[in-house]
């Protein structure tokens, strides 16, 4: 053969101790490895399964990727890939590499890894390859990972979190390819990512957090090759790490204050208006902004607060007239472990909802608040102990009612309990407080169904099981309740014909779900049923030209089929329709909330979610009304109005079909139908 | 290719065996692969020495195949499988000048012959007859269990069934009821008739050369037809010296000069030894490649080392290691079949996977197979490989595979 290994062996120095089991598998894959490596090329077929059959095994434990990297040169040697594509490194496609690594098969995945292992060697330089050069290895990687940034970094959505461990693994993989690797090639990719997602003003920032420390990183180390990406990644590093002139050379949160105890008044309002920018300028907060703010507190001489949250005239209004419990809330929630409490803060006070008189009150009790045990335990769990819980819990609260609609759902299938956190944090906060009361101090959350009482704490457990803690300390604290309820109302409804949602979604949410409800597919056969019907009634009651002129006034949950970019249905999600309007070039666009940590989601046959730039307000997705009707399977309309008289064009009724029966509906169309389908 | 040693004999391996080509190829012997036409390209692509040959034919035409390979320079012919086992000793008869090695063949390869031969060899057998048809089948039945004071409605003591010529547990049947035998199919008669011994059922892989053990292997039946470990426990070891003299009576019975054999036994719970029937010809389960995995020396070069008249002394104590005392520790096989009637997918049992026995399954997709209804032993859907310290735990290991899913 025609490989060499250099006697450095990588990855060694990167593995870590390997835990018994990782160590026990490997002494399994070298027995593995020595069959494949006597048999002579035409027997090595059938030694080439076990090895992988092993590596996929390893590949599930920490430190397996690691492990495997020590011996990836070895295996290529021994004939691992005789015989597949694979052995041919120089004809692989990168755009393959990252789907391989979550196949259906653990073979293809040990058998990919154990590629992508191999390109790391030789671009590492401890092994070489006939057909493969360091650069050209390198090169390969850089778009593997520039192909898979989400998978490196980002966030989950709907058909990842399908996957489970295989995406844990993949992970796993990218992430110690990039540490060796480097990013520096990545980073123009990753930077226009970052901002796509902080466009979004997510509650939960500590991925991209992490992103930007990556980026710092490879500024810090190779800044110089950088060239026109460096603007732009200079930018989320300061934001993050050195917004001011006063910590511009990020210089440690004691000399920073140090600094300023030193600094003239111009100066601190400068250090303010500083902070103010970049936090609205990115949405992330800076430790020394909030070290700023704790600080500023107790400056007489000049309200430096409201400058440094940059509040406007309605913040500013909400200062003047809440000032105390401002300040409370930013000595209580704005900490070293908390800084993003701050820009949700600013947000609140923007939004005006302390002027609602239940406000200021609720807000009180939150401060007063004292969790009890096992909700003490599991946000102690999720956050660390930097902090009490109970500060984690508040800034979770500030930043959940200044930005509604960065709440995410995680890793975890609660796509409706976290809208309806959303949702109530938009428009009924002041009863989001009382849940979180409710479930702080009692460890329950109480509801009705119809004249029934629940209680979840008598509940069995729901799809969250415990309830996550990969999300924010609000979700973390409610999401096991309301999940346990909505299934309990599900359950209540049992034996009624069609859509439970009908009923839940009201009980669950509040008097503004409009009490109609139409569904798109036939709950019993799971084929559509008077589809045009129902096209036809979404028109009616949310397109202004056809409902006259009404606009939505409370977010109205709906239910989506969610479709991957091949337009391949995935499963049924939970979104809330907020508004309907005209974006700028005069297209009518629906608005919407996702409940997904990243809504910019391409849902195949070019309907791709927008997040920006087409009118969108922060955390909303959007899309042109007609993309956003064929993606959708139920709504709630309000079953008074009868708006007969209104023609809604055939035609127009007819491309939306067609866009749904060519993707999520595809299996979907009624036998009856199929004929006479273009009618 | 090895660099091959002029000086050492020219092995002919007769029948297609991919691992023992493998094997040999790796080896300091020349050697030729005689098989099918069919395998006739892929030696030509892979530089691996071959003659064609269609062992399906009858046997006539062996001295033809004899007078070819004598022409190649063949020294001996090694037989791969059951079916080559006759031709093997056809063409040795002629290489070696030793016509008795013809039908010391025959012996081996007529089951009902092997077993008188072992008897009057002085070897204890159990109750055997010969079946022409399902009448002699019923007959047998009958008889045995009146042998053993049944009445009427007390349920049978089996009976097993094994086609004559078959290897292994292919064809073999255990016959408990009138029902069992009319599902015998017309083509597996003749065949032999044997009662049933309740027991420890076990076998042995011997290595034999100047008429002398070069090294014995037992391996232990955790299940017939299921799993297998090698080397056995400690309990079963126990008896190797009995079992070597079993070995050297059939040494004698069957006049064995050289070469591999492959018995099976009964040890019942009186402690009697039973000889069930004796192949000569690797064994199926891969139980070389667990001898391999336990000892770390290859089976088939060690047949190499049997059959070549050309291996010295010398050679062969440095071939083989020390039986027990060398292995570096149990190796064992599981033969997996569908215990579902409708199955989608391969899943390894997440208890197995995680297990530190458990080393690599060979296991097929069912996408390539149907789950047929198992009459005879029938075949399974590949071998899941364990290696480990604790021979016990090893087979207890091996029995509850048995009540696990693998294909869901």
């Amino acid at each position: 053969m025609s490989v060499e290994e250099a006697p450095d062996r990588q990855g060694d120095s990167t593995a870590g101790a390997p835990d018994a089991q990782a160590m026990r598998l490997c002494g399994t894959l070298d027995v593995a490895i020595e069959r494949l490596e006597r048999a002579r090329p035409f027997a090595k077929t059938r030694y080439q399964r076990p090895v992988l059959d092993v590596a996929a095994r390893l590949l599930s434990v920490p430190g397996g990727f690691a492990a495997l990297c020590t011996r990836a040169m070895r295996m290529d040697r021994a004939g691992l890939f005789a015989g597949s594509d694979w052995d041919t490194p120089e004809a692989l496609l990168p755009q393959l590499s990252g789907g391989t690594l979550v196949s259906d098969d653990p073979i293809y995945r040990a058998l990919e890894a154990s590629s992508l292992a191999r390109f790391l060697a030789v671009a590492s330089g401890a092994g070489r390859h006939d057909n493969l050069h360091s650069e050209g290895a390198r090169h390969f990687l850089t778009q593997v990972l520039a192909l898979n940034l989400r998978d490196t970094f980002g966030t989950v959505d709907e058909a990842q979190r399908a996957l489970g461990d295989r995406l844990t693994v993949k992970r796993e993989i990218l992430r110690h390819i990039a540490e060796t690797v480097g990013l520096t090639d990545v980073l123009g990719v990753m930077v226009s990512e970052i901002w796509r997602l902080l466009e979004q003003r997510s509650v939960q920032v500590g991925v991209v957090k992490d992103m930007i420390a990556q980026i710092a990183l490879a500024l810090h180390e190779r800044g110089a090759e950088l060239g026109n990406t460096r603007l732009g990644a200079e930018r989320l590093v300061s934001a993050l790490f050195g917004p001011t002139a006063g910590s511009l050379d990020d210089p440690g949160i004691d000399a920073y204050l140090e600094r300023i105890a030193h600094t003239d008044e111009v100066g601190l309002s400068r250090e303010a208006m500083g902070f103010a920018r970049a936090m609205h300028d990115t949405g992330l907060v800076s430790d020394y902004h909030a070290a700023f703010l704790r600080w500023a507190l107790d400056y007489r001489d000049r309200p430096l607060v409201p400058e440094a949250l940059g509040l406007g005239t309605t913040g500013l209004d909400s200062w003047r007239h809440y000032r105390r419990v401002i300040e409370d809330l930013i000595r209580a929630a704005v900490t070293p472990a908390t800084p993003q409490a701050a820009y949700g803060l600013a947000m609140l006070l923007e939004r005006g909802v302390l002027h609602n008189a239940p406000m200021v009150p609720a807000l009180d009790r939150q401060l007063r608040l004292r969790l009890k045990g096992a909700t003490r335990d599991r946000i102690a769990l999720g956050f660390g102990e930097a902090a009490p819980p109970e500060t984690h819990l508040l800034a979770g609260v500030l930043q959940i009612l200044g930005q509604p609609l960065g709440v995410g759902q995680g890793a975890n299938p609660t796509c409706q309990s976290a809208r309806a956190i959303a949702m109530w944090a938009l428009i009924d906060p002041d009863y989001l407080l009382h849940l979180i009361g409710q479930a702080a101090e009692f460890e329950t959350v109480q509801m009705q169904f119809e004249g029934t009482e629940i209680n979840s704490t008598d509940l069995p457990v729901g799809l969250a099981g415990f309830g996550p803690i990969d999300a924010d300390p609000v979700s973390v604290l409610l999401v096991t309740h309301l999940d346990r309820i909505y299934a309990e109302m599900g359950r209540l409804c049992a034996g009624r014909e069609g859509d439970p949602h009908r009923w839940i979604n009201p009980q669950f949410h509040g008097w503004w779900v409009a009490r109609g409800c139409a569904v798109a597919v036939d709950v019993a056969t799971g084929k559509l049923k008077a589809y045009e019907d129902f096209l036809r009634r979404f028109f009616l009651t949310y397109h202004p030209e056809y409902n006259g002129g009404r606009p939505v006034s409370h977010p109205q949950p709906a239910g989506i089929a969610v479709t991957d970019a091949n337009a391949q249905f995935v499963g049924w999600h939970a979104i809330a329709i907020l508004r309907v309007a005209e974006d700028q070039t005069g297209r009518m666009r629906v608005y919407f909330y996702n409940p997904n940590n990243d809504s910019g989601q391409n849902w195949g046959d070019d309907v791709i979610v927008s997040t920006g730039g087409n009118g969108e307000r922060y955390g909303e997705g959007s899309l042109e009304f007609e993309d956003f009707l064929s993606r959708i399977y139920l709504f709630h309309e309000d079953p008074l109005r009868v708006d007969d008289e209104v023609e809604v064009p055939a035609e127009a009724l007819a491309d939306v079909r067609r866009r749904a029966v060519a993707s999520w509906a595809a299996e979907r169309v009624p036998d009856a139908d199929v004929a006479g389908s273009d009618a | 290719m090895t660099e091959k040693n002029p000086d050492k004999g020219h092995v002919a391996l007769f029948g297609w065996s991919l691992n023992a080509i493998d094997a040999v190829d790796r080896f300091d012997r020349r050697y030729l692969v005689v098989a099918p036409p069919w395998a006739e390209e892929y030696c030509a692509q892979n530089d691996i020495p071959f003659m064609a040959w269609d062992f399906d034919r009858l046997n006539e035409r062996s001295y033809e195949l004899a007078q070819r390979l004598e022409e190649r320079g063949v020294d001996v012919a090694i037989p791969i499988f059951e079916e080559t086992v006759e031709w093997a000793g056809a063409v040795n008869a002629v290489l070696l000048k030793n016509p008795r090695l013809l039908g010391q063949s025959m012996l081996f390869r007529d089951k009902s012959l092997m077993k008188r031969r072992a008897q009057l060899g002085g070897i204890r057998v159990g109750v055997f007859e010969e079946a022409h048809d399902r009448g002699d089948v019923i007959r047998f039945l009958k008889r045995v269990n009146e042998t053993l004071l049944k009445l009427d409605g007390d349920p049978n003591d089996p009976i097993h069934f094994k086609a004559f010529d078959k290897s292994g547990t292919a064809g073999h049947r255990v016959i408990r009821t009138p029902e069992d035998v009319d599902n015998i199919p017309d083509e597996e008669f003749p065949a032999l008739l044997e009662s049933h011994l309740d027991g420890w059922e076990f076998a042995v892989e011997a290595w034999i050369k100047d008429r002398k053990i070069q090294f014995l292997n037992i391996s232990e039946y955790v299940t017939l037809g299921y799993s297998v470990f090698v080397p056995a426990t400690p309990e079963l070891e126990a008896h190797r010296e009995r079992i070597t003299k079993e070995i050297e009576k059939l040494i004698e019975a069957f006049d064995i000069e050289f070469g591999f054999i492959h018995p099976e036994y009964f040890l019942t719970s009186d402690n009697t030894l039973y000889f069930g029937e004796v192949a000569y010809r690797p064994p199926g389960f891969n139980a070389l490649e667990l001898i391999e995995r336990a000892y770390g020396f290859n089976g088939y070069q060690g047949l190499v080392v049997a059959f070549d008249p050309k291996t010295t002394k010398e050679e062969l104590d440095a071939f083989f290691p020390e039986a027990v005392t060398d292995a570096k520790g149990h190796a064992g096989c599981f033969g997996v079949y569908p215990r579902r009637r409708v199955v989608s997918r391969l899943e390894v049992p997440e208890e197995t996977a995680n297990h530190p026995y458990f080393e690599f399954h060979e296991l097929s997709d069912p996408r390539e197979q149907k789950v047929a209804k198992r009459s005879a032993f029938g075949t399974h859907w590949g071998l899941a490989y364990f290696f480990g310290d604790d021979p016990h735990k090893l087979r207890d290991l091996l029995k509850h595979q048995e009540e696990l899913d693998f294909y869901v």
